[in-house]
């Protein structure tokens, strides 16, 4: 387990930490959210012990990081934001190296190079300087030095960035298998990774913690977005009769999107949440009362984007937010 | 295998990975042979006794840009590669990283060395040759390698460029080595006084072929205080980021 107590680092004058405290439970994969700047790779830094902090303590297991920083380190294996790799080096050469120096001899050695081989799939460059690989291939060399001691705790500092999109499928896949066993903190400020491999997320914004939960409850704080309404009818008269039932002054806004195929009309509706429910049914009675067709009413919820853009913008550029959330239409 | 020879292990594997060290490396074979092979015709020429002091007197000389060039890379080039970060957040202390360091870089000098001892061995076989200077200026040679070494590798620990570490490294020792004609300019007192803070004239003592006490105490500090330097830059850097 990890306890982050009230984590305060200055750089010089720049404050990149402002108290910051978490605690990860055993097992969890626990995704580190935030813009460029936030302080993610600063608090990783902190957690391995490569930093010390200005003030605010790390405990891994009950053991303070600045106090006995081997015995935690044991404990951890690391990928830092650039990856740590000696180019001239081949594969198996660096990780017996790593091997090694994290105190595995022997059996235990090779035992430890064959299962993050294996997992991380570097069988077939395995005898290649580092070099020569690809830029997937030493992201996965860096996973593998990371967990050949097989940790308890893996901390990986923007595993995915600077990938193509394969690569960074590949790069997940794995993340997530190996989350399945022990506990991971993963920074990132691709949103669709932390709800593809994290079972909570913390975002993080100037120092600070913003927000932290499963994906589920930090999306459900947001109100969730416009309605769209696929109706099959005639085009001018589907869209004058939904103008009529909702007269500006009722504060619906209907858009119209779109008319693919001919005859198959696309509308927006934007509703406040409290409306809805009557907003619905008046256009379900509408459909139903012409004879039309009713091929879609879909709302989709509000998106770990949205919640992220809400929280970690500038207070000077919120009003960008408002604006850009009225033209997705859930603005009234 | 503790940790500092893991880490020597690597340092020194790594030199033959990089051309910087064949170059370096041929070049002071070379360099020192064609001294050395000229001096022997000459002295033969001469039918003087055999010696090595051609050799040894340009020992500090060579040193003076090959050290440097072995040194610049040993913490720079983890920085600028970013296993900096790897090493030292793996479970082991710093003093033993850098120990590991410093003597993965002087086993390498040390090699180099050994390359040259068959000069000694062809002057053994056709002339009288005194074996105390010799071993002595050996023994010296690794003496004063390792006061180098350790400077160079605190300065490398400096920076993240190489070449910057290469020639602040070269600027320093050159101050170092010119130390006592810069005494000797200011005041007699002085002189004696800058020539007993010189690597090189302990280096001239032991390879006289006499062991004093004093010079070995003089290397053990001298690298002793490097060597905690460079303690005390990692520190710096992990309480300031
Ligand atoms: N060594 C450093 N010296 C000075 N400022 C730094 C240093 N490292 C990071 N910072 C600053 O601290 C802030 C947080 O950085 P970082 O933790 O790397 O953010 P993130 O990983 O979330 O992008 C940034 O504004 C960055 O410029
Ligand atoms: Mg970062």
């Amino acid at each position: 387990m990890i306890q982050v107590e009230n984590l305060v680092k200055h750089y010089g004058s720049f404050v990149a930490l402002k108290g910051i405290s978490f605690e990860v439970p055993s097992g969890q994969v626990l995704g580190f959210l935030g813009p460029n700047g936030a302080g993610k790779s600063t608090t990783m830094k902190i957690l391995t012990g490569y930093l010390y902090p200005s003030s605010g303590h790390v405990k891994v297991d009950g053991i303070d990081v600045q106090e006995d920083p081997l015995s935690v380190r044991k404990k951890v294996g690391y990928l830092p934001e650039t990856n740590p790799l000696y180019m001239d080096m081949r594969v198996d050469d660096y990780l017996r190296f790593v091997g090694s120096i994290r105190g595995l001899r022997g059996k235990a050695l090779s035992q430890g190079i064959q299962r993050v081989v294996e997992v991380c799939g570097l069988a077939r460059v395995y005898r290649k300087e580092i070099r020569e690989l690809s830029k997937g291939y030493r992201q996965r060399v860096g996973l593998a030095q990371a967990m050949i001691h097989d940790p308890e705790i893996l901390v990986l500092d923007e595993p995915t960035s600077g990938l193509d999109p394969n690569q960074i499928v590949e790069i997940r896949e794995l993340i997530r298998n190996l989350g399945t066993d022990r506990t991971v903190l993963l920074s990132t400020h691709y949103l669709q990774e932390v709800e593809a491999t994290c079972d909570r997320i913390l975002i993080i914004a100037q120092g600070k913690i913003v927000a932290d939960g499963t994906a589920r409850s930090l999306t459900s704080t947001l109100p969730p977005g416009p309605l769209t309404v696929e109706i099959k009818g005639p085009k001018d008269k589907v869209e004058t009769q939904l103008k009529e039932l909702f007269p500006p002054e009722t504060g619906v806004q209907v858009q119209f999107l779109g008319e693919d195929p001919p005859g198959e009309v696309c509308f927006r509706v934007g509703t406040s949440p409290e409306s809805d429910e009557h907003v619905r049914e008046a256009i379900f009675d509408l459909v139903s009362r012409n004879g039309w067709k009713l091929l879609e009413m879909h709302r989709p919820p509000a998106t770990l984007e949205q919640v992220f853009r809400k929280l970690t913008l500038d207070p000077i550029e919120e009003p960008l937010v408002a604006k850009e959330l009225s033209m997705g239409g859930s603005h009234v | 295998m503790s940790k500092t020879t893991v880490i020597l292990k690597r340092e020194f594997r790594s030199y033959f990975l990089s051309p910087i060290a064949y170059v370096v490396g041929g070049l002071f074979l070379a360099i020192g042979g064609w001294f050395y092979f000229s001096r022997v015709f000459f002295d033969f020429g001469a039918g003087a006794e055999a010696r090595m002091d051609g050799f040894f007197n340009l020992l500090p000389l060579f040193f003076l840009v090959l050290v440097p060039a072995l040194s610049m890379r040993l913490w720079a080039e983890e920085k600028k590669l970013g296993t900096f970060e790897l090493l030292l957040t793996f479970p082991v202390r710093s003093r033993d990283l850098i120990l590991g360091k410093f003597l993965g870089g002087l086993l390498f000098v040390v090699v180099l060395l050994a390359f040259t001892l068959p000069y000694p061995m062809t002057l053994a076989a056709y002339g009288k040759l005194d074996w105390g200077p010799v071993i002595g200026g050996y023994l010296g040679g690794i003496l004063l390698a390792a006061s180098y070494l350790s400077l160079g590798l605190f300065i490398s620990s400096l920076t993240r460029d190489q070449i910057i570490a290469l020639l602040l490294s070269v600027a320093s020792l050159l101050i170092l080595v010119l130390l006592p004609q810069f005494g000797a300019a200011m005041s007699p007192s002085l002189a004696e006084a800058f020539k007993l803070l010189s690597p090189v004239e302990h280096f001239r003592s032991i390879a006289r072929g006499v062991l004093d006490l004093r010079d070995l105490i003089f290397y053990f500090v001298f690298c002793g205080l490097f060597l905690y330097l460079n303690a005390l830059v990692l520190e710096f850097k992990k309480r300031n980021g």
